[in-house]
């Protein structure tokens, strides 16, 4: 139902493979036999048999996220994912040429209605009105042509599960589980959209992501956190959040789409994953036929705007309904560069029931109930973040606060971190990514966004990283990365009443 | 199967319709013209997994050596709705405190790092009717990782620290119940058509503040004995192996369950109308609805598809396409039947609207609820929904983990296990007639409580477009969102 799983502001999923996996040679047997063909056309088809309740999940991803947009489209990758349900030239549709015929003139009126209410500071309003509404007599002539929500039914009919999809700053993924005879229905609807995309009741589903938005806005704290993130990253397009700017959303047009699809959403850009109970040759031979039609696109250029290095400290301060809070964010390599491994460790070390901060800043000192660390390593960028809310009721203040996690951070940059609190948060990672392999869905998942990355095995060649890493690694990153030059500070005070 | 008919009778009129439309497209598939190769599906048979201990305890254990991982978890006959009122919150500081409050011979602490050191992990949840304690761990370390599962189970002695913490965390966590609309609104409803019943009561600090180290004690002593429990475990074990370690770990640990509460299972009826509660937001976030059914009652089955096409198929049910689709109102609306076993649980119509659009958004799924009483459902909608159920039925059964989990807790709570082998059969009997029946029975437009979270003013006034006042709906009852740490 979710359809959308929106990562706005953090990009906690990619922890998961920024650095995992189990790495000594003696246990590599239990890692995964991954078959990985390229067809023709560049797209990659990953394949993970896993014998047991006759079902498989089938993903695709596909290397696009709101740091594919620029201003003015930003939200577009979300928007387009939701589009991406609303049928193609030859689903969703009883007669395409009348269909498309209606839909050319709904353009051409909307594009004079966001003529008024947009491009002029005082357009004729009234006059936007009377084309929007005749633009929605056309809509709802539009509806005999429809068949409502075809894909989405089609595959519920066929006993589809876990149907959703997801858009990330960088990946979008599109899910569905489904009983091992049917496979090759994704492959038919997921081929047809990626080639015969036609994005059918535009302007009632943007509508929809509106309220997407705004249900966000209503989360407290959200909006505060949108402001952060935009304060953070400067320069690159990691600086707006995946659903976008308001006032983008409602400008976007239909033509923005197309050209969007026409760029990302090409076999060379995909990554297909299907993880269960089935027949390789059987599930290749089906992805060479439908997914191998599909025209290769151009060549994709990477984004252009990299974080430039911040060398000044900077303040965001709010007040809202959400607890009051102290933020540490610091710029941070994306995943792939030599610091990773470590820093993935030390946010490891400070964090959970076991960590430092909880020890320090919970226990001893009672400054807090609650403080997280975390090193996010992205594709361009890298964040790590340390949190706590203070204990406002027992009269600890938001400096303190800062203070005492700077103490920490001090700490560590002097005095490292021990042997046995290095050792324990290693097993740990290795134990985690085995038992990530547990969830057929959630294997599908690491291993495509892995593919889309830097190639489904690095998150097993991360954690062989993450086992080298020493104490003296640890105390140098924090040296190098947690500096007062390369920091925001976040502070978020309640007040309630709103 | 099933699925696989139709699909072929299918075929064959539409092959027909749609070629004029693939000459279109050239050589690409039309999803209509693939033919499944068959597939059958028994789902597996709880009694080849089930086990007992020499002292009593039962379990469900499966084998599976693809990775060196075992997953075991206690499924303890202890829920919430077990909690004396005036001490509303025990299960939540037990939840917090049973590890962190360690054993009489291991320290939390010292234990938590243990755990995390061998990279295994241990977590106690209390829900309404059951409580787990869960291990995921190497096996090479299941021995000692079992040892401790059980020292916890047995002699649990929850440290002054523990519990001081658990206090602290969840009168923050009160501080913050009013926060967000969504779990707001959730809680209220639940209030709303519970009433003053251990289903819907709320900590305050003063319930909270009142449990003692001796009250978490005093439960454990009375809810986690061998012959309530019911374990799970699957995994990198041998089953042979593994019974000698359990009958070892507990061996001497005796104890029957006690009797369970009496409590009450009918519901004082609640007055129709609006029920508003003021947040200052900028949608109204609504429940309409009234109290639903159990999974005991033998309508379930029908219930579940008849609550598919109204609302809870996603995209394939009717207040999805109306609301969201169709009229772009909404990102998350539907229709829900919740399920508490033993008990009625809550049904609901449920929609996030701008607040100019609540009032709008309340008749068009009220017009729903009254046209799924008042005609049948089509053919389509009905193959969908029993295709839908039948089809995805072996999902629940992709990991032994969650089928061994699924059986243990359907043990304790005295559900009948035949419920997976005759599934596909009830719900292949389900038509047209028991659908319509079931909406007439289950649904009842009349006694609707239409419960809003939102701005009163925004929400009452709609828009020029929308002209729906909340007040139209019936009687609006005010209510104050109340200060959680004081109710």
């Amino acid at each position: 139902m979710k359809r959308t799983l929106l990562l706005l502001f953090t990009l906690a999923l990619f922890v998961t493979f920024t650095g995992a996996a189990a790495g000594q040679p003696a246990k590599k047997d239990y890692r995964p036999a991954v078959r990985l063909e390229t067809l023709d056309n560049g797209m990659r088809v990953l394949m993970l048999v896993k014998p047991g309740a006759p079902r498989v999940v089938c993903h695709v991803y596909y290397r696009v996220g709101s740091i594919n947009e620029r201003p003015g489209i930003t939200g577009l990758a979300h928007l387009h994912e939701h589009m991406m349900f609303k049928g193609t030239r030859m689903m969703g549709v009883t007669d395409f040429a009348k269909d498309d015929a209606l839909n050319r003139k709904i353009d051409a009126l909307m594009a004079q209605v966001y003529r008024e209410r947009y491009w002029k500071l005082q357009g004729d309003m009234a006059r936007a009105d009377a084309l929007a509404q005749e633009a929605l007599g056309l809509m709802n002539e539009e509806k005999q042509y429809i068949i409502k929500d075809h894909l989405w039914e089609t595959l519920m009919r066929n006993g589809g599960t876990g149907l959703n999809a997801s858009t990330s700053n960088e990946i979008t993924g599109y899910y569905v589980t489904l009983p091992a005879n049917k496979v090759e229905l994704q492959m038919v609807l997921e081929a047809d959209r990626m080639q015969n995309a036609y994005y059918r009741e535009f302007y009632s589903e943007k509508e929809v992501v509106m309220e997407e938005r705004r249900l966000s806005e209503n989360s407290p704290g959200a909006l505060f956190e949108e402001q952060v993130n935009s304060v953070f990253f400067a320069a690159s397009p990691y600086s707006w959040g995946v659903i976008g700017w308001m006032d983008d959303l409602k400008k976007v047009t239909r033509a923005d789409l197309a050209e969007f699809h026409d760029r990302y959403y090409v076999p060379n850009n995909a990554v297909a994953v299907y993880v269960g109970d089935f027949d390789p040759a059987n599930v290749l031979a089906m992805a060479r036929k439908h997914f191998g039609a599909v025209p290769r696109g151009a060549d994709i250029e990477p984004i252009r705007t990299w974080e430039p290095a911040q060398n000044c400290e900077k303040r965001v301060t709010g007040k809202g309904p959400a607890p009051t809070s102290v933020q540490l964010l610091f710029h941070t390599p994306p995943g792939g560069h030599a610091d990773v491994a470590a820093l993935d460790l030390l946010g490891e070390i400070l964090t959970g029931e076991t960590g430092r901060l909880f020890k320090s800043l919970v226990k001893g000192k009672e400054l807090t109930t609650q403080s997280t660390a975390r090193n996010s390593a992205m594709l361009y960028a890298g964040r790590f973040q340390l949190s706590a809310l203070p204990k406002t009721q027992s009269g600890v203040t938001p400096e303190q606060m800062e203070a005492a996690l700077w103490d920490e951070l001090e700490q560590i940059k002097k005095g490292g971190v021990r042997e046995d609190e290095l050792a324990r948060v290693k097993n740990r990672r290795e134990a985690m990514v085995t038992r990530r392999l547990q969830q057929p869905a959630f294997l599908a998942m690491m291993l495509g966004r892995s593919e889309i990355a830097r190639g489904w095995d690095s998150m097993f060649r991360d954690l062989d990283e993450i086992l080298k890493v020493t104490t003296d690694d640890v105390r140098r990153v924090a040296d190098k990365y947690l500096g007062r030059d390369n920091v925001t500070v976040a502070v978020y005070t309640r007040e309630m009443g709103k | 199967m099933i699925g696989r008919m139709n699909m072929k009778k299918h075929l064959l009129a539409w092959t027909i319709v749609l070629l004029a439309g693939f000459a279109v497209l050239g050589a690409q598939t039309h999803p209509d013209q693939l033919v499944f190769p068959p597939l059958s599906y028994t789902p597996p048979d709880a009694q080849a997994f089930r086990v007992s201990l020499a002292n009593g305890m039962r379990g469900y254990l499966q084998e599976d050596h693809s990775l060196p991982m075992v997953d075991i978890t206690a499924v303890i006959p202890y829920g919430t709705v077990c909690d004396p009122r005036e001490k509303t919150g025990l299960a939540q500081l037990l939840q917090a405190s049973l590890v962190k409050g360690g054993t009489v011979t291991r320290d939390g602490a010292t234990l938590e790092e243990r755990l995390d050191f061998l990279g295994a992990q241990i977590d106690f949840r209390v829900g309404e009717r059951t409580a787990t304690l869960s291990l995921s761990v190497l096996s090479k370390d299941l021995a000692e990782g079992l040892a401790i599962f059980f020292d916890l189970l047995r002699h649990p002695a929850f440290r002054p620290e523990s519990l001081t913490i658990a206090k602290g965390r969840l009168i923050e966590e009160l501080r913050r119940a009013n926060d967000a609309p969504k779990p707001v609104l959730e809680r209220e409803y639940a209030k709303l058509l519970y009433g003053n019943h251990p289903l819907a009561w709320q900590p305050d600090r003063k319930t909270v503040e009142a449990v003692s180290a001796e009250d978490l004690k005093a439960t454990v002593a009375r809810y986690f004995v061998p012959r309530g429990i019911v374990l799970a475990g699957s995994g990198d074990f041998r089953r042979a192996e593994l019974m000698r370690l359990l009958n070892r770990l507990t061996a001497g640990w005796q104890g029957v369950p006690a009797p369970p509460l009496a409590l009450a299972t009918e519901f004082a009826a609640v007055e129709p109308g609006v029920y508003f509660m003021q947040k200052k937001i900028n949608q109204g976030y609504v429940n309409m609805g009234h109290l639903g059914i159990s999974e005991a009652n033998p309508d379930y089955y029908a219930v579940q598809v008849m609550n598919f096409i109204l609302g809870a198929g996603s995209f394939t049910s009717r207040i999805t396409t109306k609301v969201r689709s169709d009229e772009g109102l909404a990102y998350n609306t539907g229709s829900k039947f919740t399920y508490t076993w033993g008990f009625p649980g809550l049904f609901a119509g449920y929609v996030q609207t701008k607040s100019s659009t609540t009032g709008y958004a309340i008749a068009l799924i009220k017009k729903e609820f009254e046209r799924i009483r008042r005609e049948p459902v089509s053919d389509g909608e009905m193959k969908t929904a029993l295709n839908y159920f039948l089809e995805s039925f072996s999902e629940q059964f992709t990991t032994p983990a969650r089928t061994m989990l699924q059986f243990a807790t359907f043990e304790v709570l005295g559900r009948p296990l035949d419920y997976f082998r005759t599934f596909t059969a009830r719900i292949g009997q389900v038509d047209k007639a028991k659908v319509q029946e079931a909406a007439r029975k289950y649904i009842d437009p009349e006694k609707l409580a239409i419960f809003v979270v939102g701005d009163w003013d925004e929400c009452n006034r709609g828009s020029d477009k929308y002209p729906q006042p909340l007040e139209s709906f019936g009687r609006v009852h005010r209510l104050e969102l109340k200060d959680p740490l004081q109710q």
